[in-house]
């Protein structure tokens, strides 16, 4: 058995005490809300002592903050079960009770059972999941690249149109400020593409004026996207930042409680 | 006029998305040939790779999926045809979950058959694809075979003859992320204070805006947002190498400067939608302050 | 250039001398392992060698790395490189390490062992391989440290914010009144709800598609307590899709007990928070065509969002919801405010819980987040006067690794 420091700390913490927390917590019903905030606390801030202690138990390759990152990667696996098993139970409740939708809870089971089964067996079987031994694809493969590759692509599409009907109805200079950021989002838009050559594409003599607005555009565009917008951006990632590393001290030391259900400060 | 107007704030917005569509499909049915124009970030991001000599070492990481594909490809492939024609090291990696890899071997394919006088292990690899970003950096700051063992091939990094050498980010010229998403900004924000590699970021259009605070803080050296930042990538290489000229006005493919047509239209239509709203919008306004002053 | 007491040993000494030389040195010094290595031969004298040469252990890491550092000579050839070698003494068997280019002055061996005692020795070698005179390192050994200097300036930063966090906190737990200004989206949302409970449509909760070990899904799935627990108290229908496989774990832990927590645990139903896919795209499709089906009053669209963001809000516009959208990340924020009617920014999203609860406790953390931004601020303005004034090291102390 390997009883190097880190991975004994990592035990105590994340699974011994826990367990003795739920245990007590039968008897101090008081406890049980501290469990969760405990352990919280020691994984909030074993990878914030590994930024600034480069001990190897600390952050070494099979320190105890690497392997907090892989033990998250199987929490995730488990949370997962959980998520596919919520969706059969959904699909099948909506298909029994014929509610709104419920073919489409007859697709969605049919490609998660046939996809899900064909992934398993790949896998199980050292078949390979997306290339078999023979370099060719597996039926697997065959429906990532014509179902899912492009129903993601169809759907990003979609953004172009949103964006087209967003900018009808939302850009409007109802005050001072919708105008500014009117006049700016048309200049941008403008100055990005050779939109001046365009127009003029038509009408020979002003190509070479169109040419020159469109260069002196282009410059314009670009002090727009350094000066003002980098300014700005700057300003909301350094806010941002502060705002999330006041978060992240609360949640590890226990301050908040409102992603627990468990309400306000104390 | 008062109807005309208000039928034409509520326009149904079917009608809206059928205008976009032609205004997508036609110029790419056909091609006006419209011109490009190139900025600071993309010029700096271009004369930085310029400077660099045959042997020196560029990591390319294709850090997007296959959704961003269209603004994404031509910046890395664009980059990498660069790297090939000054005899530049290049070296591959994919850090993108869902569908990176497979880019980033569809790109290497496409572009090292353009260069069949280059080989793979010496003038280029393909490292593959590893999960967790952010910690893959951190190991690649200090050691690269300790993130990646082997290449994609399964060939251990030290039988590589491009590898000697380049044991870690230190030694790498310029790492180029191709990116959507929050992984351009792990090289900007963690590997580059870790080992001082200059960074050049392709983000998409929409994550474009963010990156300029980086670029003017000096955390970059250069940026190629979006398609047009792609396509004037394209035009700085037809610009500098003739035969690369050749390729881009010859090729059948999928180029950045195609798809500036199409965006130069959309863009049209979309300021027309906002000029024509706001006319729309500025006249009921009017009428209605009229009505109320009656 | 260093060398062991041995190589300078006179010729016409007996063969015996040297050896037993070499043992005195060693019993008078204690130290084995200072004995100087055989150096290679004299090289010719055109190539010059380093000057200042140092191997340390590198500091603030987590050992296996050694720290060498040296100075180029004048008038090196086109071409030439900086070898470097390494030996274990006792036994001198000088293996090759690398070659820098000119110019580089450092390399950072991560080959080396904790607990290991090396020296090392570097030369100038040209093109023709011809190698200049060798200069030759004190013995180093690497080790673990418990710092990493490196990051000093970062460490006091976050010393001081924890400090003024916990003094702040101190001063709202003593009663004193701290003013938060008024922030239009949480406001709304007590309004949002009631809407939906008078039309009788549900209450559309979305928490961004990021997973639990986001700052921004935190905050979202606090917000979602809130929320949860006036939809219970007014009688509101819930829905919330989810992405994420832990978002989704936790936000029904959370719904469930803010359900009992207002003593309404019948309207509580299991399908309220329920899993959608992992895929983006997918999941859009799903909630955009759930909101076209079910119409809900009131959508809220907070946490983390990347493209999807527009879909899904353009969405809800259309079907004429009452729409709260937050973000701290800048990128999808345009969208949000274009087409949504409340649009929490930065900072806000993680000022909801305080703002919702006004807790003392809350509150503090809030102010003390405003002295950092003042802080940070007032640096930012000194930063501007000192560069301007040609001080260039002013950056170099907020430069971290």
């Amino acid at each position: 058995m390997n009883f190097e420091f880190g991975r004994v700390a990592l035990v105590v913490l994340f699974a011994l005490l826990p367990i003795v927390g739920i245990a007590l917590g039968f008897f101090v019903p008081a406890l049980r809300a501290r469990g969760p905030l405990v352990v919280g606390f020691f994984a909030g801030i074993i990878p914030i002592l590994s930024l600034y202690i480069p001990k190897r138990f600390l952050s070494g390759e099979t320190g105890m903050r690497p392997r907090l990152d892989q033990w998250l990667i199987i929490v995730y696996g488990f949370a997962l079960l959980l998520g596919i098993v919520n969706v059969i139970q959904n699909g099948t409740r909506k298909i029994s009770r014929r509610e709104s939708g419920w073919p489409y809870s007859i697709v969605l089971l049919t490609g998660l059972i046939v996809t899900g089964a064909l992934g398993i067996w790949g896998a199980v079987s050292g078949q390979g999941i997306t290339t078999l031994p023979d370099g060719s694809g597996t039926p697997f493969k065959w429906i990532a690249d014509h179902f899912f590759l492009p129903l993601q692509a169809t759907i990003f599409a979609l953004l172009a149109f949103f964006m087209a009907s967003a900018a009808f109805r939302a850009f409007r200079a109802r005050n001072t400020e919708a105008t500014i950021l009117l006049v700016a989002g048309i200049l941008v838009m403008a100055g990005r593409v050779p939109l001046l050559e365009f127009l003029a594409a038509p009408f020979p003599p002003l190509q070479p004026a169109a040419a020159g607005a469109s260069q002196a555009l282009g410059k314009l565009t670009e002090w727009i996207m350094q000066t003002p917008n980098g300014a700005a951006q700057s300003g909301i990632i350094i806010g941002a930042a502060l705002g999330a590393a006041s978060m992240a001290i609360r949640v590890i030391l226990g301050i908040e409680k409102g992603y627990l259900g468990l309400g306000g400060g104390e | 006029m008062a109807p005309f107007v208000d039928r034409l704030l509520n326009l149904d917005r079917r009608w809206l998305f059928l205008l976009v569509f032609a205004g997508v499909a036609v110029p790419i049915i056909m091609p006006m040939g419209l011109p490009v124009t190139t900025t600071a970030s993309t010029r700096s991001a271009f004369e930085y790779i310029e400077a660099l000599k045959p042997g020196d070492c560029v990591l390319i990481s294709y850090d997007y999926g296959p959704s961003s594909a269209p603004e994404n490809d031509p910046m890395a492939e664009g980059i990498m045809r660069q790297c090939f024609m000054k005899r530049i090291r290049v070296v591959i990696c994919a850090l993108y979950a869902l569908g990176g890899l497979q880019l980033a071997n569809n790109s290497l394919a496409k572009v090292s058959a353009e260069f069949p006088n280059l080989k793979y292990g010496v003038d280029y690899v393909n490292l593959g694809f590893k999960d967790g970003p952010a910690a893959v950096m951190k190991r690649m700051g200090d050691d690269i075979v300790g993130a990646f063992p082997t290449d994609v091939r399964g060939t251990p990094l030290a039988q590589i003859p491009m590898m000697k050498g380049v044991r870690s980010l230190r030694q790498v010229s310029v790492v180029v992320t191709v990116a959507t998403g929050l992984i351009g900004e792990y090289w900007i924000t963690q590997a580059h204070p870790q080992s001082g590699v200059p960074i050049i970021v392709g983000p998409t259009a929409v994550g474009a805006p963010k990156y300029y605070a980086y670029l003017n803080a000096g955390q970059l050296v250069g940026m190629l947002s979006g398609m047009k930042g792609a396509a004037e990538y394209e035009k700085l290489l037809a610009g500098r190498y003739p035969e690369l000229g050749r390729f881009y006005k010859t090729t059948h493919a999928f180029t950045a400067t195609k798809g500036m047509d199409a965006q130069t239209v959309i863009h049209f239509i979309i300021i027309l939608f906002i000029l024509i709203g706001n006319a729309a919008y500025m006249s009921q306004r009017a009428a209605r302050r009229k009505a109320a002053a009656r | 250039m260093r060398t062991g007491v041995l190589s300078r040993a006179p010729a016409r000494l007996p063969l015996y001398a040297a050896p037993l030389l070499a043992l005195l040195a060693s019993l008078l010094s204690g130290n084995a392992l200072a004995l100087a290595p055989e150096t290679s031969p004299p090289a010719p004298s055109e190539l010059p060698a380093p000057t200042n040469f140092a191997a340390k252990d590198r500091p603030g890491d987590g050992g296996n790395a050694t720290l060498l550092t040296w100075k180029d000579p004048a008038g090196l050839p086109e071409g030439a490189m900086i070898q470097i070698r390494r030996a274990v003494p006792p036994a001198y068997e000088w293996a090759e390490v690398s070659a820098v280019k000119p110019g580089v002055e450092h390399y950072e061996d991560t080959s080396a062992k904790d607990g290991t005692v090396y020296r090392y020795e570097i030369r100038v070698a040209d093109t023709a391989m011809t190698t200049g005179a060798p200069v030759v390192s004190d013995p180093v050994a690497s080790r673990e440290n418990w710092f990493s200097p490196d990051r000093t300036n970062s460490f006091i930063a976050s010393v001081l914010f924890i400090l003024i966090l916990l003094i702040s906190i101190a001063m709202a737990k003593s009663g004193k009144n701290i003013f938060i200004r008024r922030i239009a989206g949480l406001n709304a949302i007590d309004e949002a709800i009631g809407r939906a409970t008078e039309i009788g449509k549900k209450v559309l909760y979305i928490p961004g598609i990021q997973s639990m070990d986001e700052i921004q899904t935190i905050a979202s799935i606090s917000i979602l307590s809130y929320v949860a627990r006036v939809t219970a108290r007014y009688g509101a229908d819930l829905d919330v899709p989810n992405k994420d496989p832990l978002t989704f774990v936790s936000a029904r832990e959370v719904v469930r007990s803010a359900y009992l927590q207002e003593g309404r645990p019948d309207l509580y139903r299991e399908e309220m928070v329920n899993y959608v896919t992992y895929d983006q795209f997918a999941y859009t499709a799903a909630v955009s065509a759930r909101m076209i089906r079910e119409k809900p009053a009131a959508i809220f669209l907070i946490g983390y969002f990347f493209a999807e963001s527009l879909i899904l809000a353009e969405t809800g516009q259309s079907t004429g919801a009452i729409q709260i959208a937050g973000q701290a990340d800048p990128t999808q924020l345009p969208f949000f405010v274009a087409t949504c009617d409340y649009t929490l920014i930065g900072e806000e999203l993680y000022a909801a819980s305080a703002y919702l609860t006004r807790e003392p406790i809350l509150l503090g953390s809030m102010r003390a987040q405003d002295i950092a931004k003042g802080i940070v601020i007032l640096l930012g303005i000194l930063g501007i006067i000192v560069t301007s004034l040609g001080l260039a090291w002013y950056p170099n102390l907020f430069k971290t690794k």
